[in-house]
């Protein structure tokens, strides 16, 4: 298939992984942190770590759009579902989400009118079909998602779709890296850029990383060549003595992002003051709600909402991985008590997150031998 | 996502997934309004129902 196979290609794997091999140094320890949840996910189901010599570890960064969110938004999200006519839709990783008193899916169990819908303008085809009932879609992700949620918010207004609202949880890739940047917990050599943010956003927010930061960002796809030639070329910038952000995702991210995307978020959205990040805390100016002019489509104004802050359960350090200060298998509860099919921490939840993937793929402890 | 046709009027395309290995037979009907103009035979990169990006061979 194309622009799949191609990047496959297991010869070629081998190729850049002996490459990579003689681009370190030998006594130095790399620490290259890949920002999105979906580069984490085909390292592991791909194999990719196995490939790279032991002094060149990545680590797992915030890049995952469920596992940010605080339990107290759930807890809001589960309020609306249980309004008296209220069809509440989500994406299906978000329906398992643990809140402070059960999941959506719970929620359903329950009786609330909670469905999984693939794409927001699923949502709003719920709500035309549904004139009678109010239609809440609970929106998450980063800059890549929000795009589809802007799309379907300009077509409600369009066509006047009255029954319909969004409660927005989108958030941005920037204040977290910045916020992970400046954080003391935390030493790390390069970043792998988020290749679908990309996509809309382009290269050039990530430029304050080596401008500010000395750090190198190299944005890459995900195929699992995509992510050895990423580490490649991060190895070669830091032999170099440089640092900029590359592009290797060059086939569907351009240097300025998509201009039409970024304009219709634009128009929908403005940044909170503030927005609570799961085991990241309040990061300013990182989350998006609707502008005033679509305040007739936003949840959080046509529903009344707890809005109260709910603390991480004790046992779960869903935080320190997000951060990328510990492993997942290094969590209390992980792989025990807290498992994809009964997770505690949100990182367990969708196939993105971190924990998720060291349990789907086996990685219940370091196995890697010295290369 | 492989484009197979368009209703450029309403701003959408009927698109086939293309899974490991080939097409998987899923189809699905896509936004295009972001990426436009598509033709028949384009790849999209087709998120929450909506094309992000026409995929471009490498220069």
């Amino acid at each position: 298939m194309r622009f799949v196979d191609e990047f496959r290609d297991a010869e070629l794997g081998r190729a850049v992984a002996t490459e990579i091999l003689a681009a370190v140094e030998p006594g130095r320890h790399y620490k290259l942190m890949e920002v999105c949840g979906g580069h984490t996910h085909s390292i592991y189901k791909y194999g990719v770590d196995d490939l790279l010599p032991r002094n060149v570890e990545l680590v797992h960064g915030p890049g995952c759009p469920v596992c940010v969110i605080p339990m107290g938004r759930v807890d809001d999200g589960i309020a609306i579902a249980r309004e008296p006519g209220v069809i509440f839709t989500c994406f299906g990783d978000m329906m398992r989400v643990p809140g402070s008193e059960g999941s959506l899916l719970e929620a359903k169990a329950a009786g609330a009118d909670v469905r999984m819908v693939y794409s927001p303008l699923d949502a709003l085809r719920i709500a035309k079909a549904n004139p009678e009932r109010e239609v809440v879609f609970f929106a998450i992700g980063f800059e890549t998602t929000a795009p589809s949620t802007a799309l379907t918010l300009k077509r409600a207004h369009a066509e006047g779709v009255r029954n319909f609202s969004c409660m927005c949880n989108h958030v941005t890739i920037v204040p977290p890296l910045r916020a992970l940047l400046d954080s003391p917990d935390l030493r790390l050599d390069g970043f792998i850029g988020p290749g679908h943010v990309s996509t809309v956003v382009g290269a050039r927010p990530f430029q304050f990383i080596p401008a500010d930061y000395g750090k190198p960002v190299v944005i890459a796809g995900f195929e699992p060549l995509d992510i050895l030639h990423a580490i490649r070329m991060l190895l070669a910038q830091l032999a170099e003595g440089r640092c900029a952000v590359e592009n290797q995702y060059t086939r569907v991210v351009p240097w300025e992002g998509n201009l039409r995307a970024l304009e219709a978020m634009a128009e929908v959205f403005e940044l909170r003051p503030h927005f609570e990040w799961r085991g990241l805390g309040f990061i300013s100016q990182s989350g998006l709600r609707l502008s005033d002019a679509y305040a007739d489509l936003d949840a959080e104004r046509r529903f009344a909402v707890p809005g109260v802050r709910v603390a991480d359960p004790k046992a779960c350090q869903c935080g320190e991985v997000l951060k990328g200060v510990i492993k997942p298998w290094e969590c209390k509860v992980f792989g025990t008590a807290c498992t994809p099919e009964r997770p505690i921490g949100t990182c367990m939840v969708s196939s993105e997150g971190a924990c998720a993937a060291y349990y789907n793929f086996g990685r219940f402890q370091r196995e890697r031998e010295a290369v | 996502m492989r484009v197979l046709a368009l209703d450029a009027q309403r701003g959408l395309a009927l698109c086939a997934a293309d899974g490991d290995g080939g097409s998987d037979g899923a189809h699905a009907t896509v936004e295009v309004a972001l990426v436009a103009p598509v033709a028949p035979g384009d790849a999209l990169l087709v998120h929450a129902g909506v094309a992000l990006a026409r995929l471009q061979a490498a220069p």
